[in-house]
């Protein structure tokens, strides 16, 4: 019985402190990780949908609450504003949706207009050779210039065409821009 | 043994993966890069020094029918550890290693090391252990990577250093030349031990 009680202590002491030493880590680490995310994942991003500004939107990056999601808890987002002589040109943000493996992450670029600059594909794990052809310009370059209504599948009234072999990561970047078209009335008021 | 021998046999006698035959996985999966292997080296190393010194230090404390369990949360205390602090410092290696970073907490030195002798042994014995073997694996592994990168790239941490012409052997790079080059180096090991019969 004692040997029992004494493993069962051990045993609770070390999960305990290793527990209270991770959480500790993890906050510690929390500024210099969303710092390299932003630099190693965004950024490249983030770049591809914006341009002619001369700022630096990284810095200048604003962070916004949009909305509450299925818990009640309040969604946060950044916005990387594109300025030129102090005016915005663009912003940048993120949103993301189903493909057919997991969720695709996507980066777009939405001008004063409502209209988009660009979709550059900042994550997924699509299948190589199909789906994850979506990384490709030919995919992402059809997006410029379209907003809410005209970003569908062309066999929908839109002006997306499909990947062939890859409809399912298709309207996976299509539900991803969408979503973030939505958000943008709300994003404008704060940021433009 | 003394402190300075159970640093030391890391480097030579117990050797790892080449001597000490443990650790293959990451050791063929990571070397496809001199700059890969060393990072990986490094991180198992942090994880195997400080998890060395935990169990040395609770030796007499853990029971031992609970033993693999604690050795197992404690290995894997520090191997998160380390992942988040690559997240947050070596951003670009830690996309490259991937996977292999937290599979560290089944590399088989660092329990093996836990169980064989930072559980029988005193804490600076243990730390000398964990950081000679740690430190010897990170040396086979840069060699291995930087002989893989340089026939199978041209290029030895990043950098050219092979004349315009040479054709890289891509063959290198992947699995397959990863076992061939672990074969090789093992061979050469042993060809150098057998000369050394006083060992």
């Amino acid at each position: 019985m004692r040997d029992l009680i004494k493993m069962i202590v051990v045993l609770a002491v070390i999960c305990t402190t290793s527990g209270v030493v991770l959480s500790y880590v993890n906050s510690a680490t929390e500024a210099p990780r969303e710092y390299q995310y932003v630099k190693f994942v965004q950024e490249p991003s983030m770049k591809a949908v914006l341009s002619g500004y001369d700022n630096d939107p990284i810095k200048e990056r604003i962070k916004l609450v949009a909305g509450k999601d299925a818990e009640g808890n309040p969604i946060e987002m950044v916005v990387f504003p594109a300025k030129k002589g102090g005016e915005t040109l663009a912003i940048a943000y993120s949103a993301s949706a189903k493909g057919y493996h997991d969720l695709i992450e996507v980066m777009v670029g939405v001008g004063p207009d409502g209209k988009l600059t660009g979709v550059s594909i900042m994550s997924h794990t699509e299948t190589p050779g199909l789906g994850a052809r979506i990384v490709e310009p030919e995919f992402t370059d059809q997006f410029a210039g379209l907003d809410l209504d005209t970003t569908k599948l062309s066999a929908e009234g839109g002006s997306v065409d499909t990947l062939s072999g890859a409809t399912s990561s298709t309207t996976g970047v299509i539900a991803a821009v969408s979503a973030a078209l939505e958000q943008f009335p709300q994003i404008k008021k704060e940021t433009f | 043994m003394s402190v300075v021998k159970e640093f030391t046999k890391g480097f030579w006698q117990e050797l790892p993966p080449f001597r000490l035959v443990l650790g293959l996985c990451p050791t063929l999966a990571v070397t496809t890069a001199a700059e890969n292997g060393l990072g990986m080296g490094l991180a198992t190393t942090f994880v195997l020094v400080n998890s060395n010194l935990i169990v040395s230090i609770l030796r007499k404390v853990i029971p031992s029918k609970v033993r693999i369990a604690s050795y197992i949360v404690v290995i894997a205390s520090f191997v998160v550890m380390v992942e988040l602090l690559m997240q947050a410092y070596f951003y670009p290696l830690f996309k490259i290693l991937g996977i292999f970073i937290p599979l560290i907490v089944v590399n088989c030195i660092i329990l093996g090391r836990a169980e064989a002798f930072a559980s029988r042994n005193p804490i600076v014995h243990s730390l000398a252990d964990g950081l000679g073997i740690g430190l010897g694996f990170t040396i086979s592994l840069t060699i291995l990577g930087g002989i893989r990168e340089i026939l199978g790239s041209g290029k030895f941490f990043g950098a050219e250093v092979m004349w315009s012409t040479f054709e890289p052997l891509s063959f290198m790079v992947k699995a397959p030349g990863a076992f061939v080059c672990l074969g090789f180096l093992l061979g050469f090991m042993n060809i150098i031990s057998r000369r050394r019969p006083a060992h």
